[in-house]
């Protein structure tokens, strides 16, 4: 059954497509030429991060390869997300050294008071982005992950006058 | 010192404005302590000598012309004392920033931090930065044998631990070497702490990160903790103890304040007997046997089966009974026996030598190696086996009526043992050979995992707190027996512990006069035994 169909009757000027075409492809082109442009190329050109930038963390070792950790308990006690797990033991010259240190970094808020409050300066939060993996096991970083990290670790402050004075 | 009069035995006097009555003679930071208010100190310990050598408790006096040390100064009548006065912050403030010359601020690795007396006054009292610039002493650790190891950069020379081996243990091992910056604490002979069963209570006197204990060495934070308070179950002597934990784990005993018991200390063999608490093999779910076999149910079944087996008629019940039960689940078990026609009970305990602490004669470890061994025998359970706690069950073992096994695992016992019974019940923690061939295995918690009460040697019941969470399905004897008992009985199930202490007056009528929550906070000698309790008398 047909439905009754009524064409409007308009004036061409206002049912021509042709100037919003025009319209259109003038502004595309405007940004084409701008040399104001935003645009980046993003897995060839990376961003700048902030110093402040907040990622997945880094551990800072000793030259001789051991964790600069020494097993305090502070980070897992300001955590705010319960997200690092320690268990605190004694290595053969009698440092107290972690021999479990995990952070779990889907639950991390990347609050960065794990850095804040560490006395040693070992664990810090990394300027990095790119954390996909192929499992979500993966994403539970121990502590040869984290001494392997190779990107830079956050600037909570100045490195030359670490105190604020 | 201010004079008193000698004829009252109590003065009045002032402290920060607030006016106390003590006995004469009470040293003024006890007096304080009475008001609540701390005066920081170091040597001072309530439970040994105080030489006054710190400085730390100088409180300004007035009409005195220097500060006086509160914890040797006696307070008079009259007195007014100021302990929080500008001047006597001043000296504090001064004490503690010539202590931090050469204490080492490796708070992050000591294992005091969090506990420790000299991080607690820095930080209310002390400098914001210090001045000192020179290098600081480095010493070392040392062991001293035991359990104990010694961090000489973080000793304040208190010396309370070698008064307390002095004037406590009686047993002078720790003494003070060399002078002035160098002097360290070290003992006499090369065998140090070992052997001495109260070496581990100079951790406890050490107020900083000094003397610690080699086994909780880097095993937890001490703001990690959990602590409950409970009472010792290694021996019957019933030391207050708190029972720390992290994680659901045990990691550490220490002793609790209780000058009727055990002063403040605790032995090493209670201190450090506590692995079986964290053990991990325990049976989480009630079982039956089902085509000979154990089958897990669910309570409910559990105690429906046992009910309706036990209901019918009248049984000739034998049980055996474990001394780390708590008089609670002693005396359900006796209501139960009770019910279903009377019996025998039995317990064993594995005994040891006793040794007294010297400084503190009533605090022992005493022979009996459990803590409820007296409980038992006032709800009538028979002891028997040898002093090893292992045999005495041959009469029970080839038993042919109802079996109660309450907590003691018999792993002695012959495998046939119970065959022959026609109900045989096992309330406990793990399965050993015996125990497997139970009709009924019911998941009992430990006393660590409950509330209750303990009896020590001398009737004094104790209460106890728990401290961990049971394994699975557990449950107090005294709940799964007392529902057992309404299920055979027109008696009501216990609610709560206190209905199960009540209920304790219907096995013995001493124990009516007293009530769960009327139980003192130092213990309450059960009434009836006045000889008994004069004797233990300090």
């Amino acid at each position: 059954m047909a439905i009754n169909v009524r064409t409007m009757k308009r004036p061409d000027q206002k049912s021509s497509y042709v100037r919003a075409s025009l319209k259109g492809m003038a502004l595309t082109f405007r940004h084409l030429v701008n040399p104001n442009k935003k645009t980046l190329e993003y897995p060839e050109q990376k961003p700048d991060l902030s110093p402040r930038w907040r990622g997945t963390h880094v551990m800072e070792q000793h030259e001789d390869g051991r964790p600069k950790c020494v097993a305090c308990g502070l980070c897992p006690t300001i955590c705010p997300a319960n997200c690092i797990r320690l268990i605190p033991g004694e290595d053969d010259q009698g440092n107290r050294y972690p021999i479990v240190y995990e952070i779990d970094e889907f639950r991390c808020i990347f609050c960065g008071m794990c850095q804040e409050v560490c006395p040693v300066e070992a664990i810090h939060v990394g300027q990095h982005y790119e954390n996909a993996e192929y499992s979500r096991e993966g994403f539970v970083y121990d502590l040869d992950r984290l001494m392997s990290q190779k990107h830079e670790s956050t600037l909570l402050w100045d490195p030359s006058d670490p105190a604020g004075e | 010192m201010a004079p008193h009069n000698a004829q009252n035995d109590t003065v009045t006097c002032t402290i920060d404005g607030l006016e106390v009555t003590v006995p004469a003679g009470t040293r003024l930071i006890e007096a304080a302590a009475r008001v609540g208010i701390e005066v920081p100190h170091y040597c001072y310990h309530p439970g040994l000598s105080a030489p006054a050598q710190c400085r730390m408790c100088l409180v300004e006096m007035e009409g005195a012309p220097k500060l006086l040390p509160a914890c040797t100064a006696q307070a008079g009548d009259g007195n007014v004392i100021h302990t929080h006065s500008e001047k006597s912050l001043k000296a504090r403030e001064g004490v503690l920033e010539f202590l931090l010359l050469n204490h080492p601020l490796d708070c992050p690795v000591c294992d005091q931090s969090g506990e420790c007396g000299l991080q607690d006054y820095v930080a209310e009292e002390g400098r914001k930065m210090g001045r000192f610039v020179e290098p600081k002493r480095i010493l070392g650790r040392d062991d001293f044998g035991g359990d104990v190891l010694y961090y000489g950069d973080r000793c304040i020379m208190c010396t309370r631990c070698v008064r307390f081996m002095r004037e406590v243990a009686q047993d002078e091992r720790l003494t003070v070497v060399q002078r002035g910056h160098r002097a360290v604490i070290d003992t006499f002979f090369d065998e140090g702490l070992e052997g001495s069963l109260w070496a581990g209570n100079v951790v406890d006197v050490c107020p900083v990160g000094s003397l610690v204990s080699k086994d909780f060495l880097h095993k937890a934070r001490a703001w990690d903790l959990d602590r409950s308070p409970s009472v010792c179950p290694n021996c019957s002597q019933g030391c207050n103890i708190s029972i720390q934990t992290f994680n659901n784990q045990v990691t550490r005993l220490k002793p609790r304040p209780n000058m009727e018991v055990n002063s403040h200390w605790m032995c090493d063999y209670g201190r450090h007997n506590y692995q079986w608490m964290n053990r991990g093999n325990r049976i989480e779910a009630p079982m039956v046997r089902r085509d000979g076999k154990l089958v897990a149910v669910s309570w409910s079944e559990a105690m429906r089966t046992l009910a309706d087996t036990l209901g019918k008629g009248s049984h000739a019940v034998r049980a055996v009974v474990s001394p780390f039960l708590s008089n609670e689940d002693m005396g359900a078990l006796r209501r139960v026996m009770e019910t279903m026609g009377g019996g025998d009970g039995v317990y064993r305990v594995e005994t040891g030598e006793e040794a007294e602490l010297p400084g503190f004669p009533t605090l022992k470890l005493r022979r009996d190696r459990a803590a409820n061994g007296v409980g038992a025998e006032l709800f009538g359970y028979r002891r028997a086996g040898g002093d090893d706690g292992t045999g005495g069950l041959d009469d029970l073992a080839g038993h042919d009526d109802v079996l109660f096994v309450a907590g003691d695992e018999i792993q002695d016992a012959p495998t046939t043992f119970g065959e022959k019974a026609a109900v045989f019940v096992y309330l406990g923690h793990a399965l050993s050979d015996a125990t497997r061939n139970a009709d009924v295995v019911l998941p009992a918690t430990s006393f660590a995992e409950m509330e209750g009460t303990f009896t020590n040697y001398e009737r004094r019941i104790q209460r106890f707190l728990p401290a961990l969470q049971g394994p699975g399905m557990s449950r107090p004897i005294w709940q799964i027996l007392g529902v057992l008992l309404a299920g055979i009985s027109e008696k009501a199930a216990p609610a709560t512990i206190d209905d199960a202490f009540d209920a304790l007056a219907e096995v013995r009528d001493d124990f009516g006069a007293l009530s769960f929550r009327t139980i003192a906070p130092r213990g309450t000698v059960l009434p009836g035994f006045p000889a008994l309790s004069e004797a233990a008398g300090r």
